[in-house]
């Protein structure tokens, strides 16, 4: 046990590792930082004494090294749009993104996860169809274009809702229904297949002829089995909660991250867009670790085995 | 694409029995290729045309313009056409250009083990951990915008996981006696890996390609709807629908056409990569 989890910690800590040295990789490929703040007609002088204050006339490797350490102290740069910290940019706006992606998630949960459940045990009705043609149609309705119509039909024609902003709590519904429904079908498709697959399994064929009631096969066989391919699902969506919301965000003019990030980018504004980055592989990371033991509780065979179906 | 002969006993030159939906995708498929293909000449109007005089016009109300035209008087039609090309020029790109990288390096890892492919899998892993938006969108902010770059990007979408299936069936393939005989016969690596173990394997890898193809449709378009995809004057499906946003109120049918077009896209290519797999390859997830 102590091995797994010292093996997931440290593939955790090479991904991050990588994250940095891909930003480090990147910002110093994208020009040189001097003439991008300065401006190229700064003069010689200033470059010099600019490069030399922030350490761009070390070595490639010291450099390295320095940007490592000023991440590990919680030093992300200052934005040059606005002159303030990043890191404080970043955190003021995960309230607001946050505020949409949990209701989100639990809708995705309440809805996903029952719908699969239920197509998978009666599969081929009526239901277990239309749960499918959702499903397919979950995946191939941008987020950008469901979240229009739904701002055509409830916001320009029906008048009911607004179609953007943050002033009031009906300013979150459409947002919200929006990053659910998506959702909702991808992880119901998800569960159905994990329930389906775990239905035909010789154990479950065992459980009921061995006399149990259907309802306590399902209970107690099937759902604790299929539970465990879910999880891994739900942990991705739960590290998508601060990344997941970036394009809906723009649509409905939400003063969350995903929005701060796409002005950014627009802006080229590197300090936050790195920082956002690092944030977003550091929440991914984490939650693929949790969902790592997790797994290891629920699954023993993965604990005692090499490593996880990859 | 043997195998689909071996597999189904029905005489040769007979179309494949598929369920209706997957025959109206297919349809959908052949017909946005032509559009795609015959682009210049089936356009009404230069695509950034300006018409002053018909400006927002609705659809179906003249002949002149059946889909209607926008805030500067330009055919949605006309506009329609050229973004359906350039969205699937760029999807087109972008996975062949992940096949053949994640196939590589699959193969790479497959040939050598140990350190190689110990990286190799490092790096899927730290692609597959990253949401692929945030990765897009932190290059773009770096490097700046450009068609031959954002294609190249988009062509790291899903590499991760053409190399592990590349991988997996490679190693398998030379287990099996073919490979090791082709090898003792003294063929090179490369002879065995392109000419005997990719026929076999392609099958699968088609089916994937079918399945993330429609992944990377939704990518530009989402890219190019933040106005981080596709710069105008070019345009793109989602370059449209983010334009049209703007006229939602009173011209809803700017954004309303590509939008279509991109969900009947995505629909049809991802109900027949879903059947294909099914037929071909239903280990495949």
């Amino acid at each position: 046990m102590i091995r797994f989890i010292l093996t997931r910690l440290l593939r955790a800590f090479v991904t991050i590792v990588l994250v940095v040295t891909f930003a480090f990789v990147v910002l110093r490929l994208s020009g040189d930082p001097a003439t991008i703040i300065l401006g190229p007609e700064a003069p010689p002088e200033a470059i010099a004494a600019f490069r030399a204050s922030w350490g761009l006339d070390q070595p490639v490797m010291v450099q390295y090294v320095q940007y490592f350490a000023a991440i590990l102290q919680g030093d992300l740069g200052m934005s040059m749009r606005d002159g303030r910290p990043a890191f404080d940019l970043v955190m003021e706006r995960i309230p607001a993104t946050l505020a949409l992606t949990i209701p989100a998630l639990f809708l995705k949960l309440a809805l996903g996860v029952p719908a699969g459940v239920y197509a998978a045990l009666h599969q081929g009705t009526a239901f277990d169809r239309t749960v499918m043609v959702a499903a397919v149609m979950g995946f191939a309705v941008p987020s950008f274009v469901l979240a229009l119509g739904l701002v055509l039909v409830f916001a320009v024609n029906l008048g009911w809702l607004p179609s953007g902003g943050r002033d009031t709590v009906w300013h979150a519904i459409l947002p919200i229904i929006t990053l659910g429904l998506g959702g909702a079908a991808a992880l119901a498709r998800f569960t159905r297949s994990a329930m389906l697959e775990v239905l035909g399994q010789p154990y479950i064929r065992t459980a009921s002829s061995k006399g149990l009631a259907w309802a306590v096969v399902v209970r107690s066989h099937a759902l604790p089995n299929a539970a465990i391919p879910t999880v891994t699902l739900i942990g991705f969506l739960v590290g998508s909660l601060i990344a997941g919301a970036i394009v809906v965000e723009s649509v409905f003019s939400w003063p969350g991250v995903g929005r701060l990030m796409v002005v950014a980018v627009a802006n080229r504004d590197l300090a936050v867009v790195q920082c956002i980055l690092l944030l977003v592989a550091t929440t991914m990371v984490t939650s693929n670790l949790i969902v790592d033991f997790l797994y290891g509780a629920l699954d023993p065979r993965l604990r005692h085995g090499a490593r996880a179906a990859a | 694409m043997t195998d689909i002969a071996t597999a189904t006993p029905a005489p040769a030159l007979r179309l494949p029995r598929m369920p209706w939906y997957v025959a109206l995708g297919m349809g959908w498929i052949i017909f946005v290729l032509t559009v795609a293909l015959l682009a210049d000449v089936i356009t009404p109007y230069v695509f950034t045309a300006m018409d002053l005089k018909y400006r927002l016009v609705p659809p179906f109300q003249t002949w002149a313009h059946p889909l209607g035209t926008d805030e500067l008087g330009r055919d949605v039609l006309s506009r329609l056409i050229v973004s359906i090309r350039v969205s699937l020029l760029i999807a087109f790109g972008a996975t062949v250009i992940s096949a053949v990288l994640g196939t590589t390096l699959g193969f790479l890892a497959a040939h050598f083990r140990g350190i190689v492919e110990q990286a190799v899998l490092m790096l899927a892993d730290f692609q597959a951990a990253l949401p692929f938006l945030i990765l897009a969108l932190s290059v773009l902010a770096f490097f700046g915008n450009s068609l031959p770059l954002l294609i190249g990007l988009m062509g790291l979408y899903g590499w991760e996981r053409y190399a592990r299936i590349a991988r997996g069936l490679a190693i398998s393939a030379s287990a099996q006696g073919y490979a090791t005989a082709i090898t003792q016969l003294g063929a090179t690596p490369q002879r065995v890996y392109l000419r005997h173990i990719l026929p076999n394997i392609a099958s699968t890898l088609i089916v994937s390609m079918t399945l993330i193809f429609p992944e990377v449709i939704l990518l530009e378009s989402g890219l190019s709807f933040l106005g981080l995809g596709v710069q105008p004057p070019m345009t793109s499906l989602g370059n449209m629908v983010g334009y049209g946003r703007e006229y939602i109120t009173r011209a809803a049918w700017i954004m309303l056409c590509p939008a279509t077009v991109i969900v009947l896209t995505t629909l049809a290519v991802s109900l027949v990569g879903d059947w294909l797999r099914d037929r071909l390859d239903p280990t495949l997830g």
